[in-house]
């Protein structure tokens, strides 16, 4: 049961004014995720692709709850986000980079709070932490102020309070965004030790180099739809394009031919 | 009931391990008001003893000795006389009106003769003239301590005359019993006067100071994302907000509260105010009060912080609310008394205003008090409901 589909998931944003300007359009609705269905297994990363303004972080705030869909669904290891959110947010771990942390806050203070927030027992919370934080190297900075850890410790101090109950889904987005390049590598190393933990994985990026060395599928989304969506070999091989940034121009050009989805 | 005592201790720790928040969210506001009204009590005290102790510079025409004698004799003020001759009238004019010279009495030639005359055909009640400046305070006060002579020189004259025949009737010359004051409930009102107004502009800037900052504040920043992505309710977070907020409202107000009671006696110099008056019954009650206004004044911040897409928007959309419970106060000041209709202790603040006059002026109403803890409790009831429904819309969560 430790898999998570997403069904025929929409949502809809009415466009403000302002919105309406920014977009260049008319239309008072805009369509971010428009019917799109996948399902990611245990043991793997599927990697949600496409521009942006694609659909792919409300596709994942949805997955995550913060958001409830308009019409379809999401059922996270058995629980649906529409009757079940609370026991979703249980299962799964979010990241992204619009979740932030109190800059007033240690890192330890942090884990614990988040640590009790998800029930964990006491006596637990602390072995967790220690495993987490040194295989992040927090563990030095542990009593430092958030506000004061450089952007890399910081990414890593949410990486590991995003998964304190060890969840068995995990959702980041953009979990390399800005980060140097060893701190990078030691993010992605990560996530695919939690692959080989058995853990459903899906990560959303824009770097393909990061999609290539980790994904084993793929979506990829272009105006709120699933383009594609299989392993990356086969949609290679559908696109004729061993390329696979060519690939993702000749998958957005296809879509800009057919048209935008606002309505 | 455990992720509210995270939320709580979370909440409550982010404020408390912050020397500058718990300095100035919590001492500093019963510190500025005792210093401030200190400060305004001495400045007042300061300035009374100045003006009294002020030499007056008098100019008098033809001022009978009697008189004379009798403002030289009291040693209440020290009084510098001058003769009206020594100075042209324009000039003495102008030295009142410039602030020199405090007041001017002219008597007509020969007072004292034309007066012992009275009796006589085609006696014609003499006029003596004063000139003083209003705007000025040495010389106003000058004024009205030489008019106490001047009539209670006519007095005596007027006595000479008559004897006992002047007056038509005595008022409590003889009455013990003139003034029946309960002294306790007299001191009583004059901190009903105040205290309501002031208890709730404080606890009102107790919640602002804050709980913008723990609610719009997390949206803002981002870091509320983070709560919600968590399986705790969206209502045990409201809830654990709201209880540490009025925590620290309320130790903020309870500073305000100490440094007003020990500044207020020095603000009301003239006075006997005297905290000690209140009975630990009178001040259970005053807490109890305090205790349902702060829940429903931190509800209100709460609600409102949670609606507002920044710490900004969210003061300045408390801000109409805090007016209406500062003018809501100011009422007091003019009642005086606490309003009878126990409908009026449903009206949120209202009743806590009232019900805080009340208990000042040592008439608590039972049934006042428990009308207006319940209604305060549901009303808070109400705003967490109404937190909890904010935190859930994803519209309210995450616009920008």
């Amino acid at each position: 049961m430790n898999t998570l589909e997403v069904r025929n998931l929409t949502k809809r944003f009415k466009l403000s004014k302002k919105q309406q300007r920014l977009e260049k359009t008319d239309a008072t609705v805009k369509v971010a995720c428009n019917d799109v269905s996948f399902t990611a297994y245990p043991g793997e990363i599927f990697g949600l692709l496409g521009p942006n303004g694609a659909g792919k972080t409300t596709c994942l705030r949805t997955i995550s709850t913060l958001i409830k869909p308009d019409e379809g669904d999401v059922i996270v290891g058995g629980s649906s986000v529409v009757t079940a959110d609370e026991e979703v947010r249980g299962k799964i771990g979010f990241l992204t980079s619009e979740l932030k942390l109190e800059d007033h806050f240690t890192p330890n203070y942090l884990f614990r709070y988040f640590s009790r927030l998800h029930g964990i027992a006491e006596d637990a919370i602390e072995d967790r932490k220690m495993e987490l934080f040194k295989r992040f190297g927090i563990d030095e900075f542990m009593e430092v102020k958030v506000g004061e850890l450089s952007s890399g410790m910081k990414q890593k101090t949410s990486i590991a309070i995003s998964l304190v109950h060890d969840p068995d889904f995990i959702i980041f987005d953009e979990p390399t965004n800005g980060l140097d390049v060893l701190t990078a590598r030691s993010v992605t190393d990560y996530l695919i030790e939690l692959k080989n933990q058995g853990k459903t994985v899906i990560l959303s990026t824009h770097i393909l180099s990061v999609v290539e060395k980790l994904c084993d599928r793929v979506g990829i989304i272009i105006n709120g739809k699933m383009k594609r969506c299989d392993t990356l070999a086969n949609v290679r091989k559908e696109q004729q394009s061993a390329d696979l940034e060519e690939l993702f121009f000749q998958l957005v050009e296809e879509e800009n031919l057919l048209g935008g989805d606002l309505a | 009931m455990n992720n509210i005592l995270t939320v709580f201790k979370k909440e409550f720790y982010r404020v408390m391990s912050d020397k500058r928040l718990i300095f100035t969210a919590i001492f500093l506001p019963g510190l500025a008001i005792y210093l401030m009204y200190s400060f305004m009590g001495n400045a007042i005290g300061n300035q009374v003893d100045e003006v009294e102790s002020h030499t007056i510079i008098l100019y008098t025409e033809n001022m009978p000795d009697t008189l004379r004698d009798q403002i030289v004799g009291d040693d209440q003020r020290d009084v510098e006389f001058h003769d009206f001759d020594d100075m042209p009238y324009d000039d003495i004019k102008a030295g009142i009106l410039e602030g020199d010279i405090d007041v001017l009495i002219r008597f007509p030639e020969n007072f004292e003769t034309t007066i012992s005359q009275y009796d006589q055909p085609g006696y014609v009640v003499p006029e003596v003239m004063t000139s003083y400046n209003p705007g000025e305070r040495y010389s106003n006060s000058a004024y009205y301590y030489l008019l106490s002579h001047l009539n209670a020189y006519g007095f005596d004259i007027s006595y000479d005359r008559l004897g006992e025949d002047m007056f038509a009737f005595h008022t409590d010359l003889t009455n013990p019993d003139h003034i029946i004051m309960d002294e306790q409930r007299a001191s009583g009102q004059s901190f009903a006067m105040l205290l309501p107004m002031l208890i709730v502009m404080f606890l009102f800037s107790g919640a602002m100071t804050i709980g913008p900052d723990s609610i719009a504040g997390e949206k803002e920043r981002g870091t509320i994302a983070t709560l919600l992505v968590t399986p705790i309710k969206r209502g045990e977070l409201a809830v654990g907000k709201v209880m540490s907020l009025s925590i620290i409202a309320l130790m903020s107000a309870t500073s305000s509260f100490i440094g007003i009671f020990l500044s207020l006696p020095m603000l009301m110099q003239g006075e006997e105010l005297d905290a000690n008056i209140y009975g630990v019954g009178e001040y259970l009650s005053i807490f109890g009060v305090l205790l349902a206004t702060v829940l429903v004044i931190v509800g209100l911040v709460s609600a409102i912080s949670a609606y507002a897409k920044s710490i900004k928007e969210a003061s300045m959309m408390i801000l109409p609310l805090y007016f209406l419970s500062v003018i809501v106060g100011v009422s007091s000041m003019f009642s005086g008394e606490a309003a009878t209709n126990p409908l009026m202790y449903l009206v949120p603040i209202y009743s806590s205003v009232n019900m805080l006059i009340g208990i000042m002026t040592f008439e608590i109403v039972p049934l006042h008090f428990l009308l207006m803890v319940i209604s305060s409790v549901v009303y808070v009831a109400i705003l967490i409901f109404i937190i909890n429904k904010l935190f859930q819309s994803e519209k309210v969560m995450f616009s920008k």
